[in-house]
C-alpha cells in the first residue's frame, strides 16, 4: 500500500510498546503516571503529561491495529475494534451500545464530528451540578487548542448525498442546519471512519497523541485489562491488570502489576465506573455507574428516486440543531439530527427487518438515506438514564429503561425525521420501528408514527455516545470527582474521560472530552510538578 | 399444537413452561442453564463455538430470516457462509454475551426445550419454512420479554453477518469498498 503506516514506522524507531498477550511471565511496571484507557481522554492526557516530563504508562485492554490493518470490511472491524466484539447491549438487550476497544479507543472508529460542548450544557452543569470553572469562556482556549491539535475544521467539500438529504430537507422546511467540523487532515472522503481510517487522515488518538507520547519516551501496554485498583487507605497503591488473548476475549493467565505516583482512569463511560466498582472503591453516596447517558438514538429510513450511495463519502458533514434547545434546556427532550454512514451490515442491522420486507428495503440501499436523532438525556428529572452493574464475572452491563418523557421525545424525533425526508423528496419513509410500515407521504407517516407503541424491542434503538457514571462536581454527595477530575475520596486518583459528564452533552462528545481532559491534565501536571 | 396458525403467543401451559425454562436458561448461570451446558457437546467440527446441535436449527432459520436476500441457486454455500460468520462473531464476543447467545441456541435446538419454546416438536431438519416463520412471529409478539429479546438477537446477528460479506452485496447494490 502507498500510504505510510505511521504507527508501524514509529515501532521500528523503537517506541516502548508491549503486547501483554505475549507475556510468558507476570510483570511489574513502574511509572510516574499510569493511565487506564487509550481513547479520547486517556491519550490526550498522556501526551500532555509526558510533554511535561512525567514518565507515562498507557494501559489499553484492546489490540493494536494500524492503518494497514484497516481494509474497510465490516466483518473484520466490528469483532476486533468494538467493546465486547460488538456484543454490547443494554441489560435487557433492547439498545445496541457501540464503544471502541483498541489502541486509540473509540476515536479509532468514530465518525469525526467535532463540536465544542454547547454553552447551554456548560451553564446547566454550573447551575445544577456544582461544576465550577468550566464555563464557556474558560473552556474556549482548551477547545481551540485541541481543534488545532487534531485539525478540526468545517468540512469544506460537498456533503455526500446522504448528508445532503438532511441539508435539503431542512432548507425546504426553513429549519436550522449547518456544516459539521471534522478532525481530519487530507481526508480522502471515503466514508469508512467507523471501520478504522485506512489513510491516517482521521486525526484519531492512534495517529496524534499516542505517537507524540511515545516519541516523548512514554510507554504503551496493550491487550492488558485493568482488573482492579489496589487500595491502601485513601490512596491507590497499584493496578492489577490481566493480560488478554489476541482476541481480547479471554485472560491468558499472566498478570501485570503497575505502580505509579498518580493514576488516571480513562476507560470511558461504563468501563471506568465498573473498574471502580470491581475495586470496591469508596462510594459513600452510591453514585458510581448511575446517571449514565446514551444520547439514545432513533432512526428513520427513506427511499429516493436518485442515487445516493450512502455508504460512500465523509459519513457526517451536515447536522440540524433545530429541535435541540428550542423548548429550553430542561423542557421536553431536545435532539440533534445527523446521518450515519450506511455500509450494508450496519444498515441492515439498524433496520433490523428480516424476510422479504427487509430484503426489499436493502435492495434499494443505493437509493436510500437514513437520518438519526441523538436524544439529549439527563437534563430533565424524568429523562431516562442508565445504571452500570457488574455481572458475575466482573464485566459491566448497563441497565437503561425508557421513561414517558423519553418516549415523547422519541415520537417527536420520528416525526421530525420523516418530515425532513419527505421535504427532501423521499418517495417512501420507514420509521425504524418494528410496527412501522413504509409511508408514501407525511400524512400517512404521521398516522403511523402516532400509533407506534414505544416499547423496548419494538422501537429499534442504539447509542454511540456513552457518557456519565462518574460525574464531576464540587459536592461529594452528588459527584464522584471534583471539577478537576480528582476523585473525592481517593487522593492520587483522577478520572479523565466521558464518564465525568453530569448529563449528556447535546452534541457528539469527542471534542468535549479532548478539551476538558487537556485542561485537567495540564492542571494535574502543574500540581504534580 | 405442532403448527401454529393460532393467535400469536402460545398456550398458557406452554407459556408457563417456556417462561420457566426460558428464564432459567437465558437469565441465570445456574439451574437449567447448567443442565443444558452439560448436555451441550463441544464445538461442532469446523467450528470454534457453534455446537453440532445448533447447525440444523440455524440452517433452517437463516434462510427464513434472509428470505429474499439470498442469491438464487446458491443456498447451501450462502447459508454455510453465514454459519461461518456467526461462528466467528461468537468467537469474538465477550464471554458473557457469548454464553447468552449459546444458551439461546441451546434453548432452540435441544430436544428438552425446543418444542415448548418454538412449537417445532419434530426435528429442525423436518421443519417447514412456514413453521419457522410462525415460530419467529410468535417470538416477535410474545408476552415474554425474553422471547422478544431472543427474536431481535437472532435477526440482528444474522443480518449483520450476512450483509457484512461480499456474497451479499450484489443484492443490495453495494460495489464494496473503494480500491486504491
Ligand atoms: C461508531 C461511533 C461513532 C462515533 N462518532 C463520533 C463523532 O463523529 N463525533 C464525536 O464527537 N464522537 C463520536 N463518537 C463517540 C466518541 O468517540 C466517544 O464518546 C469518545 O471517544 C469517548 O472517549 P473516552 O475517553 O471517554 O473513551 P474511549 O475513547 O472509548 O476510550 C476508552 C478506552 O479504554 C479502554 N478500556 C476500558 N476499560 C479498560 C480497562 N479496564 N483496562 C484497560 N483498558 C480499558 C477501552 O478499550 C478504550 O480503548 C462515536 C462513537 C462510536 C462508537
Ligand atoms: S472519510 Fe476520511 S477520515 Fe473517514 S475513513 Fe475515509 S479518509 Fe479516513
Amino acid at each position: 500500500m502507498l500510504i505510510p503506516d505511521l504507527f508501524r514506522h514509529g515501532l521500528e524507531r523503537g517506541w516502548q510498546v508491549q503486547n501483554a498477550s505475549q507475556l510468558v511471565e507476570d510483570l511489574t511496571l513502574e511509572a510516574d503516571i499510569a493511565i487506564v484507557g487509550s481513547g479520547a481522554g486517556g491519550a490526550t492526557s498522556a501526551e500532555i503529561l509526558s510533554a511535561a516530563g512525567f514518565r507515562v504508562l498507557l494501559i489499553e485492554e484492546g489490540g493494536l491495529f494500524t492503518s494497514s490493518d484497516f481494509r474497510m470490511q465490516e466483518n473484520e472491524a466490528y469483532p476486533t475494534l468494538y467493546q465486547e466484539g460488538l456484543g454490547r447491549l443494554s441489560k435487557d438487550g433492547a439498545i445496541t451500545i457501540l464503544q471502541g476497544r483498541a489502541v486509540g479507543g473509540t476515536t479509532l472508529v468514530n465518525w469525526t464530528s467535532s463540536f465544542r460542548t454547547p454553552d447551554q450544557t456548560l451553564a446547566h452543569w454550573a447551575s445544577e451540578h456544582g461544576v465550577v470553572g468550566h464555563d464557556s469562556r474558560s473552556m474556549a482556549p482548551w477547545f481551540e487548542r485541541m481543534e488545532q491539535r487534531l485539525g478540526v475544521e468545517r468540512w469544506a467539500a460537498e456533503p455526500n448525498a446522504n448528508n445532503d438529504v438532511l441539508r435539503r430537507g431542512c432548507e425546504e422546511l426553513g429549519l436550522h442546519w449547518a456544516v459539521i467540523p471534522r478532525n481530519v487532515r487530507g481526508c480522502w472522503n471515503l466514508g469508512y471512519c467507523g471501520l478504522g481510517c485506512p489513510t491516517n487522515a482521521k486525526q484519531s488518538m492512534l495517529v496524534t497523541c499516542i505517537p507524540a507520547m511515545l516519541d516523548q519516551g512514554g510507554s504503551l501496554l496493550y491487550l492488558a485489562r485493568a482488573d482492579r485498583l489496589l487500595l491502601a487507605g485513601d490512596r491507590v497503591a497499584g493496578i492489577e491488570c490481566v493480560a488478554m488473548d489476541e482476541r481480547c476475549v479471554a485472560p491468558t493467565g499472566r498478570r501485570v502489576r503497575v505502580r505509579a505516583r498518580h493514576y488516571i482512569l480513562a476507560g470511558g463511560a461504563i468501563n471506568s465506573p465498573a473498574l471502580l466498582m470491581r475495586s470496591e472503591a469508596p462510594d459513600p453516596h452510591h453514585l458510581l455507574g448511575k446517571r449514565t447517558f446514551l444520547h439514545l438514538t432513533s432512526f428513520s429510513w427513506a427511499q429516493f428516486d436518485h442515487l445516493i450511495n450512502p455508504f460512500y463519502g465523509a459519513p457526517q458533514s451536515i447536522y440540524s440543531d433545530h429541535f435541540q434547545w428550542r423548548d429550553g434546556v430542561t423542557g421536553p427532550m431536545g435532539y440533534k439530527l445527523e446521518v450515519p454512514p450506511m455500509q450494508p451490515g450496519f444498515s441492515a442491522t439498524v433496520l433490523g427487518e428480516p424476510g422479504t420486507p427487509g430484503a426489499g428495503l436493502m435492495e434499494q440501499l443505493p437509493n436510500s438515506n437514513m437520518l438519526l436523532a441523538l436524544l439529549r438525556d439527563g437534563f430533565h428529572p424524568d429523562s431516562a438514564s442508565g445504571t452500570v452493574t457488574l455481572r458475575g464475572d466482573g464485566s459491566p452491563v448497563l441497565d437503561y429503561q425508557l421513561t414517558d418523557y423519553t418516549r415523547e421525545g422519541l415520537r417527536r424525533s420520528y416525526l421530525s425525521m420523516a418530515e425532513i425526508q419527505f421535504a427532501a423528496g423521499a418517495k417512501l419513509v420507514k420509521t425504524v420501528h418494528r410496527d412501522a410500515t413504509p409511508a408514501r407521504n407525511m400524512a400517512q407517516a404521521r398516522e403511523i408514527i402516532e400509533q407506534l407503541p414505544l416499547e423496548r424491542y419494538r422501537a429499534l434503538l442504539g447509542s454511540a455516545h456513552v457518557m456519565g457514571g462518574c460525574p464531576m462536581g464540587e459536592d461529594p454527595q452528588h459527584a464522584v470527582t471534583d471539577s478537576l477530575g480528582r476523585h473525592h475520596q481517593l487522593e492520587n486518583l483522577s478520572i479523565h474521560d466521558g464518564s465525568l459528564f453530569p448529563t449528556s452533552i447535546g452534541a457528539n462528545p469527542q471534542l468535549s472530552i479532548y478539551g476538558l481532559t487537556a485542561k485537567l491534565a495540564s492542571l494535574l501536571a502543574e500540581r504534580l510538578a | 399444537m405442532n403448527t401454529s396458525t393460532e393467535q400469536p403467543g402460545i398456550s398458557r401451559r406452554q407459556l408457563l413452561r417456556c417462561g420457566l425454562l426460558g428464564t432459567l436458561v437465558l437469565a441465570t448461570a445456574g439451574g437449567i442453564a447448567s443442565v443444558t451446558r452439560t448436555l451441550r457437546s463441544g464445538p461442532g467440527t469446523g467450528y470454534r463455538q457453534l455446537r453440532e446441535s445448533h447447525i440444523p436449527m440455524l440452517r433452517r432459520i437463516i434462510p427464513v430470516i434472509l428470505d429474499g436476500a439470498l442469491p438464487a441457486g446458491e443456498a447451501d454455500a450462502t447459508v454455510q457462509a453465514v454459519l461461518d460468520g456467526l461462528d466467528r462473531s461468537l468467537d469474538h464476543l465477550s464471554p458473557a454475551m457469548r454464553s447468552q447467545s449459546l444458551q439461546l441456541f441451546d434453548l432452540l435446538s435441544l430436544d428438552l426445550t425446543r418444542g415448548a419454546a418454538t412449537g417445532i416438536w419434530r426435528s429442525w431438519e423436518n421443519a417447514t419454512s412456514e413453521q419457522v416463520a410462525n415460530f419467529l412471529s410468535r417470538w416477535e409478539h410474545s408476552r415474554l420479554a425474553l422471547f422478544r429479546q431472543g427474536y431481535g438477537a437472532l435477526n440482528q446477528a444474522i443480518l449483520l453477518v450476512w450483509y457484512g460479506q461480499p456474497l451479499a452485496w450484489a443484492h443490495c447494490g453495494y460495489p464494496g469498498p473503494p480500491r486504491f
